[in-house]
């Protein structure tokens, strides 16, 4: 299990970039996050692995299988990544080192972590690349990343996450830069490996259709707020807060093809330090209240899990 | 074989060739008769046209250039008017004192600069960063000869520590090493300066790149993710410059070496000068040419080892 309460990150300028984050993976839960750009999505992620970059600020608390690691507490956190935590990041072609062959990106860890020798753990390098299903394992050991396509290197850098067998692998838009036939089948092998494994899974993206895919539970978050929760097929065919609506009403289907304009939640995320103080939706929600702009609305319970709205509580 | 190599390759020799042709030709359009300087004023001009008959001048320029030329591919460079003994023998002499000044002077100039260089870059805006940033700007600013001087003045005049310059041959080895203490220094502080610099910023940069991210994520120490996958991949710049700069240092002998009076191919060329004895002149700047592209050719077979990027068939 891990878990953060009241989780913030802040800006040097104080501003609040995650405002008092509460969440659970379950082991083998698969959670997704949702947001746009700006929302905090990554950042939490970051912070789940104790890597936020420097000058920001964390406080709150994260706790992992039980035991509770400051945010800042480099050497502990550096004994848990890979070993509790691993993560994949967004851009496979810049995610390995271009001078290091595979195999030994790959078997780094496990002689740092596990003391295994160069040869053991070699073999079980070639081991996690066949389990991530990319074509002649054993060849790629000797490959450099330049010689291997977008998908195998995600494919490299999902066998390097899992390489210490981790309790959660953080997967932060695996899939953007992917083309869509391949990004299918990385979302799929994630599900398939969090499965076998009982791996938690935590999938941050913008992709709905990439979430609804992968994930059982799901988080929305904008400006820095969780804005809603609940099963992931449950939020999706019902959503509650006016920005899960919209963000759902916003997506291309095939349906709507060449009828009308593509429906959009209007304006764009406004910079931090414009954020309202109260719902950070105030100001683009479509069904505002006088008092959502200076008033934050607490997480309310719904048909799918809860939401942060005011039209859904009681008034005050 | 890569690409590269064989492009890099071809050239290494265009280059070499380029440089023989100006270089004779420099030396070939200079005013000054040889026959004149080796005679003397008072000689007959019948003499000076027999000596000039017998030393190749009055065949053609292209006839005498391919003469040097093949000449000095195998080790023969012509006789010395002044010296009158074969150049190659001159240059043979002074050779190991001013590669071995350029060699240890390169040694220490990496070692300093990649200590300074990266410690100042995992000290990023701290003190220590600030304080090596300093100091390699003064290294950048002092020029190498008053350097030299306050150097001999500090450990051979006061502290009588280092001889003050002179060479007591290679046949007492330790002596010969504690001759080679103060040039080497005086060498390298200034160029580890500039290599300082160079080293940090580009650590600083690849600090940056998405790999080193996934390095950490992986739960490697801060000292492995630094030597492993930072390093590495910040060589190439790095050396980029170290082969710019092997060029600045064999140059840089020149000085050192009239600085501390040491008999290497710098007092050469200076004695030669003077003498006006172009032949001598004409070897020892063709070899300082061939010196440098030659440090040049080697950087780029170093990218070939860091990079395997570089090694495929096309790049």
């Amino acid at each position: 299990m891990i878990a953060a309460r009241g989780l913030s990150i802040r800006t040097g300028a104080g501003h609040a970039a995650v405002r008092s984050a509460d969440l659970a993976i379950r082991p083998g839960e698969r959670l997704g996050v949702v947001g746009e750009s700006g929302s905090g999505k990554t950042l939490l992620a970051l912070a789940m692995i104790g890597m936020v970059p420097e000058g920001l600020q964390v406080s709150g608390e994260i706790a992992v299988g039980g035991t509770v690691v400051a945010p800042g507490d480099e050497a502990a956190w550096q004994r848990l990544r890979a070993r509790e935590v691993a993560m994949i990041f967004q851009e496979p072609m810049s995610a390995l080192n271009p001078l290091a062959r595979v195999g030994d990106t790959i078997a780094e860890p496990l002689m740092v972590h596990r003391g295994l020798t160069r040869s053991a753990a070699r073999a079980q390098a070639r081991e996690l690349l066949e389990e991530t299903g990319i074509p002649q394992p054993e060849r790629r050991l000797d490959q450099y990343p330049h010689e291997l396509s977008g998908g195998q290197r995600q494919r490299v850098l999902i066998a390097l996450a899992l390489a210490c067998d981790p309790a959660l692998l953080i997967a932060d838009e695996p899939t953007t830069a992917l083309d869509a036939a391949v990004a299918l089948r990385i979302t799929d092998l994630l599900v398939r490996l969090a499965r076998e494994r009982r791996m938690a899974l935590l999938f941050i993206s913008h992709d709905l259709a990439a979430v609804a895919r992968t994930t059982e539970a799901m988080l929305v978050m904008y400006g820095g707020d969780i804005v809603e929760r609940g099963a992931t097929d449950r939020v999706l065919a019902d959503p509650a807060h006016p920005y899960t609506k919209g963000l759902i009403a916003a997506r291309p289907s095939l349906a709507q093809r060449g009828r009308r304009r593509l429906p959009t939640i209007p304006g764009t995320v406004p910079p931090l330090e414009a954020l309202a103080e109260g719902c950070r939706f105030a100001g683009r929600c479509p069904v505002e209240l006088p008092r959502c702009v200076h008033l934050r609305p607490a997480a309310t319970a719904t048909a799918s899990g809860s939401a942060a709205c005011h039209l859904l509580g009681a008034a005050p | 074989m890569s690409y590269f190599l064989v492009r890099r390759g071809i050239g290494f020799v265009l280059t070499l060739i380029a440089v023989s042709v100006v270089v004779f030709a420099v030396m070939n359009v200079l005013p000054g008769d040889p026959s004149l300087t080796i005679l003397g004023i008072d000689s007959t001009e019948e003499a000076r046209a027999a000596l000039r008959e017998r030393l190749g001048l009055d065949e053609p320029v292209v006839s005498r250039y391919l003469a040097w030329t093949f000449g000095a591919l195998r080790g023969e460079f012509g006789t010395s008017y002044a010296f009158d003994v074969p150049v190659a023998e001159l240059i043979a002499e002074r050779l190991p004192m001013t590669l071995s000044l350029a060699i240890s002077g390169m040694a220490l100039t990496v070692v300093l600069a990649l200590v300074l260089g990266i410690a100042a870059a995992a000290r990023h805006g701290g003190p220590g960063d600030w304080a090596i940033m300093l100091f390699s700007q003064l290294g950048i600013a002092v020029p190498a000869f008053w350097l030299s001087m306050l150097l001999v003045l500090l450990f051979a005049v006061h502290l009588r520590w280092l001889p003050p310059g002179g060479f007591p041959g290679w046949g007492d080895p330790l002596a010969a090493a504690r001759a080679l203490v103060l040039p080497t220094v005086a060498l390298a502080l200034v160029q580890s300066a500039v290599l300082a610099r160079v080293t940090r910023s580009s650590v600083l940069e690849v600090m940056r790149l998405d790999f080193v991210r996934t390095a950490r994520a992986s739960g490697l120490p801060r000292a492995r993710v630094l030597w492993r996958h930072v390093l590495p991949n910040a060589l190439v710049p790095i050396v980029t410059i170290v082969g710019l700069q092997f060029a600045g240092l064999v140059t840089g002998t020149i000085v050192i070496e009239n600085v501390f009076y040491l008999p290497g191919l710098g007092r050469l060329l200076f004695q030669s000068i003077a003498n006006r004895d172009l032949v001598t002149v004409q070897a020892l700047v063709m070899l300082f040419a061939a010196i440098v592209v030659t440090a040049n050719f080697l950087v780029d077979i170093a990218y070939l080892l860091i990079d395997p990027r570089l090694r495929g068939a096309r790049a």
